[in-house]
């Protein structure tokens, strides 16, 4: 297993956001955690990637530090739940954090740069500089323009391609269709599928079911802080109660 | 040696004359070090050496609250200390300004460990009070050990900084311009890009490797270390460290030139500090509304200015080229790196309904312009 989750309990004061959540994900997989708004999708990634460990600390003392953390947390037979976010980076488990979340003044050429900031070498920068240029050529016409005036769409594939820049074993993204039109949510998941193809292994969270559920190899569905189901696409869309209670999807499976 | 100079000549050329902004900087610099050999007035000379030396300390406090945005309302607290340190080891142990100096600076480096350990986990206003606090304890502890630090009068009776004023605005002037172009060639370098990025969104530079609590120790210790440098070379210059180098004005007077001359830019903090601090001089003229007017001036030039004096002109005589985003001076009429036309509106492209692919047609069309 390349990420094991086990047992994964978080509390914000009395909320209980994420509730004995285990999740496997094996290399060379695309792993998708779908589920209702409020479910704890956000803050599963965001606890795997170390930013609420790290929340925690930067507000210890006041009420909104008040953040219990339980559970085991393992990335490449090591466990990393105890660890710094750039640190978890370091190891290849790479975020592309929700809302995009690009350095809005920086341009795109710069924002690629500081997502490399942990690759010294010059050459395998520029090798993995042309391989994102490639995947999204509209970064390479964009690469002079400060990325704040970019259109959403291609923000969220700056986002993505500077995650991809940190060189991850692991790519975890967060909600990437927030806020685009159907037709350049199509194009941004050919573009992911592409990513896992290429043999990167991707743990996607996504509200559109039937987006998620077109890519990924295996899911997890997340309603209430809790996983409810697991399996491949096809098991859970021919399950009559996940399709009932969690995606929204009334009457047989039309397959 | 000709070939060498001809290679200087065309660096010179392709570097700084193509630029509007930079053959002003360049110009007004050749004129600062050139003037007081031809005019040696000691009050000219008095003004400008410490014209340099809070140029220095301006830049110093860009690169902390504007560059990386940890927005620092104590940072009187470096100079004071490195004034007294150098004042203090110069008088007890007789140490020359040599060694005074830099042992000043290395005094601020630990100040500023002092006050960014502590501050690494606030953030924002919260962040800005507490710096507000380092100053006023150390005044407390200056007024505390009077027998060391002189109370209330200071240290005073220090070494010159030379035996002459040519000298000791050489030295300023010197030390202040390496000073700046070392603060410009941080911020233009890879760190400086991190530190940009942390500005932006520390959360996404964690998330991409970068560990955010040391490098923002290292803009404390950077920004310390030059503020240091001002604050040893004030402290020579005066011939005194006294209480005043660590008030809440000394602090304010650097965020109030830099904000005029342009956050966030080093080059506006140096010029805010060259147009204000000699105006207030001018501007003894009229001694009863001095300050009124110093006032009034600043507000309305922020008011027409509001990104600060230099960024306003730079927008006025450089035009970016909309496609390589190169600077070129306004007089051109297509980019000087890649061509592109630069007065004419760019050609519209017909509207594609596909977004992705359209910016595609839209690289494409660029690159027939």
């Amino acid at each position: 297993m390349l990420l094991a989750v086990k047992n994964l309990t978080v509390c914000y004061d009395t909320a209980m956001l994420l509730n004995d959540v285990s999740l496997n994900v094996a290399t060379g997989e695309l792993v998708g955690v779908v589920g209702p708004n409020g479910a704890g999708k956000t803050t599963l990634l965001r606890t795997i990637a170390g930013l609420v460990r790290w929340e925690r600390e930067c507000k210890r003392g006041t009420k909104a530090g008040n953040i219990t953390i339980d559970g085991e947390i393992h990335f490449d037979g090591q466990r990393i739940d105890k660890l710094p976010p750039d640190e978890i980076a370091r190891r290849g488990l790479v975020l592309c954090p929700e809302r995009r979340r690009p350095f809005r003044e920086l341009s795109v050429l710069d924002n690629l740069r500081a997502g490399a900031y942990l690759v010294k070498d010059h050459r395998v920068f520029q090798q993995s500089l042309e391989s994102v240029y490639t995947m999204f050529p509209i970064l390479k016409a964009r690469a002079g323009q400060v990325s704040g005036t970019l259109s959403g769409g291609e923000q969220q594939m700056l986002a993505i391609a500077r995650a991809l820049m940190t060189q991850p074993k692991l790519l975890c993204i967060d909600e990437p269709s927030t806020g685009l039109s159907p037709k350049i949510r199509a194009e941004l998941f050919a573009k992911i599928r592409e990513i896992a193809k290429s043999g990167l292994t991707v743990l996607l969270v996504e509200q559109d079911v039937s987006l998620a559920f077109s890519l990924s190899t295996r899911n997890y569905i997340l309603s209430h802080s809790k996983v409810m189901a697991e399996g491949t696409s096809d098991e859970l869309m021919k399950d009559e109660k996940v399709r009932q209670s969690y995606l929204g999807l009334a009457g047989p499976a039309s397959a | 040696m000709r070939r060498y100079l001809a290679y200087l000549w065309r660096e010179f050329r392709g570097e700084i004359l193509v630029l509007p902004g930079r053959t002003i900087l360049f110009s007004a610099t050749a004129i600062l070090l050139i003037l007081p050999l031809l005019y040696p007035h000691p009050y000219l000379l008095r003004i400008l050496a410490l014209t340099f030396i809070f140029a220095i300390f301006a830049a110093s406090w860009d690169l902390l609250s504007g560059f990386v945005g940890q927005l620092n309302l104590g940072h009187a607290i470096f100079f004071g200390v490195a004034a007294y340190a150098s004042a203090i080891l110069n008088l007890r142990l007789g140490l020359p300004i040599i060694i005074t100096i830099p042992v000043g600076a290395v005094a601020a480096v630990v100040a500023g460990l002092v006050v960014g350990i502590p501050c690494l986990r606030l953030k924002g206003q919260y962040l800005s009070l507490a710096t507000l606090a380092f100053p006023v304890i150390l005044m407390g502890l200056v007024f505390m050990f009077t027998e060391f630090t002189g109370g209330e009068l200071g240290v005073s009776g220090l070494t010159r900084l030379a035996p002459t004023r040519l000298h000791e605005y050489y030295i300023s002037a010197f030390v202040g311009v390496l000073s700046i172009l070392a603060i410009w060639k941080i911020t233009d370098s890879k760190l400086g890009l991190v530190l940009h990025a942390i500005r932006e969104d520390e959360v996404a530079a964690r998330a991409s490797g970068i560990n955010t609590s040391q490098y923002k120790l290292i803009a404390f210790c950077l920004s310390g270390l030059f503020a240091g440098i001002a604050g040893g070379l004030y402290a020579h210059f005066m011939r005194i460290a006294g209480p005043q180098s660590l008030s809440m004005l000394t602090s304010f007077q650097a965020i109030i030139w830099t904000i005029f001359g342009g956050i966030a830019t080093i080059y506006g903090a140096v010029v805010g500090v060259f147009v204000l601090f000699p105006m207030l001089e001018v501007l003894r003229v009229a001694p009863e509304i001095r300050l009124l007017l110093y006032a009034a001036i600043i507000v309305l030039v922020l008011r027409f200015m509001p990104e600060g004096l230099a960024p306003w002109v730079v927008d006025r005589l450089e035009r970016e080229c909309p496609r390589c985003k190169e600077h070129n001076a306004f007089t051109r009429r297509e980019c000087r790196v890649c061509g592109t036309p630069l007065r004419v509106p760019l050609q519209k492209t017909p509207v594609s309904g596909e977004h992705m692919s359209g910016g595609e047609g839209l690289s494409a069309s660029q690159e027939g312009g």
